[in-house]
């Protein structure tokens, strides 16, 4: 494995192009690590169809109309490797932190990093002419395409994650489990589900067991599609897990339901640590047991946490 | 071996039995219909007694293909009780074809 050092956070603020940003992550990462991304074939002969009048001639078998005088359409289908179906929250709470970019304070939100990164993974998808689709979920399913590998359909998906930076979404709550439920029914093909989340869903914030369960169903519904599924875990490490304000006054604001509360963060800080162990905790237990791969994914860390996972589950499927 | 399915032994051999059916619309100019040829004939061994797994070649039988409307060939209809329980149009693997059968017995 190359010991390229990735494109850093800092300069990736420079880029403002998803493409050129995804094209930087990836090639720092694959020098020496991939092996040819050429194998298998675009398009498969699938089967002959009688000819309509008025279809256009082109791809009409004149050799079958030389031996039996009547007219048939070849019709090819689009043969990959693999399908994958990439799925990003872009529920308000992903554009946390809000300030992200302003003066010393780190470039980047989860919903831009989440972003970058599935663009990275596309476009290694790309190059391997493996096919993939695009879920952007918040409290329903707002955009599902089904899995492509042109490269119209690469751009018109960057297309999609670029117009989900640029215009924040705001008091959108999560609620994952009817998406996810609504996805493994879209996806007719055993596909690779990538789903990039805070997973601060309604079901987790509530703790109710019930909504919890629904959530979980939702995870397991893919499974059950046989689907493989790898969950990133998109988190503020040093905000949302370690809780590292200065002990000082803050106004916390709920970025999904925009209720704030005034707090000193020393006093909550014992009780928030406890909560959100235990809440990553059966996150984790869940996935295991459910055999869905878990990666806690940092914002402020470089992208080859994303790349790395994906590679050894795509070794894994073939 | 898959039968032959003619359109003088279709009634007899498919529809005048109590098993699932499979029948695969081919035509010997086909490409993608030899890809799948294979598959049939090995479906054919392993459920020899479960099904009736037969080919029909639609420059021969132009009654049976025009009965279900077979304008795409390959086409694999699965029949079940005289009629059409589920179809693959288009080379297929055998797994694909297999998971059909599997549902219908």
């Amino acid at each position: 494995m190359a010991n390229q050092s990735l494109i850093t956070l800092q300069e990736l603020h420079h880029f403002d192009h998803l493409s050129l940003m995804a094209k930087q992550v990836v090639e720092g990462f694959i020098i020496g690590l991939h092996k040819s991304p050429f194998h298998g074939f675009s398009v498969e002969f699938a089967e002959h169809r009688l000819y309509n009048p008025g279809e256009s001639v082109r791809n009409v078998d004149w050799k079958v109309y030389g031996r039996t005088d009547r007219m048939y359409v070849k019709k090819f289908e689009e043969e990959t490797n693999l399908r994958c179906q990439i799925v990003v929250d872009a529920s308000s709470s992903m554009y946390y932190p809000e300030n992200a970019g302003a003066k010393g304070e780190a470039p980047i939100n989860k919903i831009r990093f989440a972003a970058v990164s599935a663009a990275s993974l596309m476009y290694m998808l790309r190059m391997q002419r493996d096919a993939f689709g695009l879920s952007l979920f918040s409290d329903q399913l707002e955009q599902h395409t089904q899995a492509r590998s042109t490269r119209i359909h690469y751009q018109l998906m960057l297309q999609y994650l670029q117009d989900r930076i640029n215009e924040p979404h705001l008091n959108k709550p999560t609620q994952a489990a009817d998406s996810l439920h609504l996805i493994a029914d879209r996806l007719h093909r055993r596909s690779l589900v990538i789903i990039f989340s805070d997973m601060l869903d309604q079901a987790m914030t509530s703790g109710s067991s019930e909504k919890l369960d629904d959530l979980f169903s939702a995870l397991q519904h893919l499974k059950y599609n046989k689907h493989e599924v790898i969950l990133f875990h998109v988190v503020d490490k040093k905000h949302e897990l370690d809780f590292a304000f200065d002990n000082r006054p803050y106004v916390f604001v709920d970025m999904e339901t925009g209720e704030k509360v005034r707090l000193q963060s020393n006093q909550v800080k014992k009780q928030y640590l406890e909560h959100m162990q235990a809440f990553k905790k059966t996150l984790e237990l869940r996935c295991a047991q459910y055999k869905i791969d878990f990666v806690e994914a940092d914002i402020h860390q470089d992208f080859k946490q994303i790349l790395q996972p994906y590679l050894v589950k795509r070794g894994k499927l073939y | 071996m898959a039968l032959e399915i003619t359109d003088n032994n279709f009634e007899e051999t498919v529809i005048n039995q109590d098993k699932v059916a499979v029948l695969d619309f081919w035509a010997d100019w086909c490409g993608p219909c030899k890809v799948i040829a294979p598959f049939i004939e090995e479906l054919a061994q392993e459920y020899d007694g479960k099904a009736v797994i037969g080919k029909v070649n639609v420059d021969d039988n132009g009654g049976v293909a025009i009965k279900y409307g077979i304008r795409n060939i390959p086409t694999v209809l699965f029949i079940k009780d005289g009629k059409v329980v589920d179809k693959q149009v288009g080379a297929a693997s055998k797994s694909v074809l297999e998971e059909k059968l599997k549902s219908h017995l």
